[in-house]
């Protein structure tokens, strides 16, 4: 497939990676935090860990917005799915995510009406042919998906559907970068930026960390040597003494990003002044609301949701794997308690969660570790 | 695969395909091809090199043409691949 395959040639990834093996200062460690989820899926699925130097390390980032999703947003889903007459929709990976007291998909079990959809669009549709039912959908994501749900909020006005609404739990990106790299247990040479969030916000946001922080940053593409080339980018800076933000998928992130999806996000939303992330606590100016002109779509304006604060489980480190503290493995419960047909942490529920993609792909690589 | 998810009770099945990942929830797109054009309602019927077909919204990447390949994701389209193939 054009785009895809080119991106996979083993031939090449060994070039790279002995390239790779080139930059590295011996007795030096570098440990580079991959921000996205995608990237951690890509880095274990392609077993890009195996081609690295042992003194790279790679650790995971906050980057997959179901991971981030604390308990409480959860049971307020759960909430709204049991209100009278309601359509609930979400996308696929929140069904499995715990609750306080279960999940979407157990609340389905007991008769509330939960769909799963690929889109805001799907959700839309479904709101149409039901249109003497509430369609509620839950919005979850990172600057990527925000514009996708923005565009379905403003086809929905255009319309005229007035059994449309949104849960939204939309997050930006910058503010918990900010927050990691303040934390003070945190040692980190360089980021591999997210792809995708990119096309959409561009590469400047980004600046602030080698800028403020002193720390590289290439924002990568999916495809295993997109990874690997990123890497190489960052090392070579660290080589040649240079700290800045660089565009290794420069074939899809413009550097100013997608000024439209930007209007059309300032349009339907707002920044909310704090929005809680699991394990990382509140965090102020990360999240998004529906704005005022959208108000009247708000099912949290339109429903009341209990809103109550929930700890995370004591036995989960969530926040310190989505912090890169710790890797998935070193999890108290990870494989045991905890697995991906039995979540406790929501790292293990969806495929772009870190516990869950080492779950799949690198306990075999850990083993050979052990060994 | 759209058609099975338009089924309510295909709801119930798991949710996400662990060797593939979660096309919407991670910052995961993917490449389609349009197929045809509705400017009117800024959408636009696009396939996959399989032929799995789904409707996509095209605002972000606007004007698109039978024959473009996009970025998607979460029935956005997101980029435009066929630049780069403009530009070699």
């Amino acid at each position: 497939m054009k785009y895809v395959d080119e991106f996979r040639d083993p031939a090449l990834g060994e070039v790279l990676a002995g390239e790779i093996l080139s930059l590295v200062e011996p007795g030096r460690h570098y440990k580079f935090m991959e921000v996205c989820g995608g990237h951690t899926h890509s880095i274990y699925k392609y077993g890009i860990d195996d081609l690295l130097p042992a003194n790279v390390e790679l650790v995971h980032g906050p980057g997959c917005p179901v991971c981030v999703i604390p308990m409480g947003r959860v049971d307020d889903a759960i909430a709204l799915a049991h209100e009278p007459d309601v359509i609930f929709t979400c996308f696929g990976d929140m069904l499995r995510v715990p609750g306080s007291s279960g999940t979407l998909l157990d609340a389905k079990a007991e008769g509330a009406d939960i769909r799963m959809v690929y889109s805001p669009l799907d959700a839309l549709r479904i709101a149409k042919v039901n249109p003497e039912r509430p369609v509620i959908f839950f919005a979850i994501g990172f600057e990527t998906t925000a514009p996708s749900t923005a565009l379905t909020l403003r086809r929905a006005k255009t319309e005229g559907v007035p059994n449309f609404f949104c849960m939204c739990n939309h997050v930006t990106i910058v503010p918990p970068l900010r927050a990691l790299l303040d934390s003070p247990d945190l040692r980190l040479d360089g980021f591999i930026g997210p792809g995708h969030v990119s096309t959409v916000v561009g590469v400047r946001p980004f600046e602030f960390i080698p800028r403020e922080y002193g720390k590289p940053i290439a924002v990568a593409g999916f495809e295993p040597l997109d990874v690997l080339h990123a890497i190489h980018m960052i090392l070579t800076q660290l080589k040649q003494g240079r700290c800045e933000a660089e565009n290794q998928y420069a074939r899809v992130v413009p550097w100013e990003g997608n000024p439209r999806a930007l209007q059309i996000m300032s349009e339907v939303f707002e920044l909310r002044p704090h929005f809680e992330w699991r394990g990382m606590g509140f965090i102020s100016q990360s999240g998004l609301k529906l704005s005022e002109a959208y108000a009247d779509m708000d099912a949290e304006i339109q429903y009341s949701v209990p809103g109550i604060r929930i700890a995370d489980p004591k036995a989960c480190q969530c926040g310190e794997v989505l912090k890169g503290v710790i890797k998935p493995w070193e999890c108290k419960v990870f494989g045991s308690g905890c697995t991906p047909e039995h979540p406790i942490g929501t790292c293990m529920v969806s495929s772009e969660g870190a516990c869950a993609a080492y779950y799949n792909y690198g306990r075999f690589a850990r083993e050979r570790e052990v060994v | 695969m759209k058609r099975l998810i338009a089924d309510a009770a295909s709801a119930l099945t798991p949710a996400c395909d662990y060797t593939t990942g979660c096309i919407t929830c991670g910052d995961v797109a993917i490449p389609l091809n349009v197929v045809r054009v509705d400017d009117e309602r800024g959408l636009a019927l696009c396939a996959d090199d399989d032929g799995n077909s789904e409707t996509v919204e095209t605002d972000l990447v606007a004007p698109v043409a039978p024959g473009d390949r996009l970025l998607v994701h979460a029935g956005t389209a997101i980029a435009r691949l066929d630049e780069e193939e403009a530009h070699a």
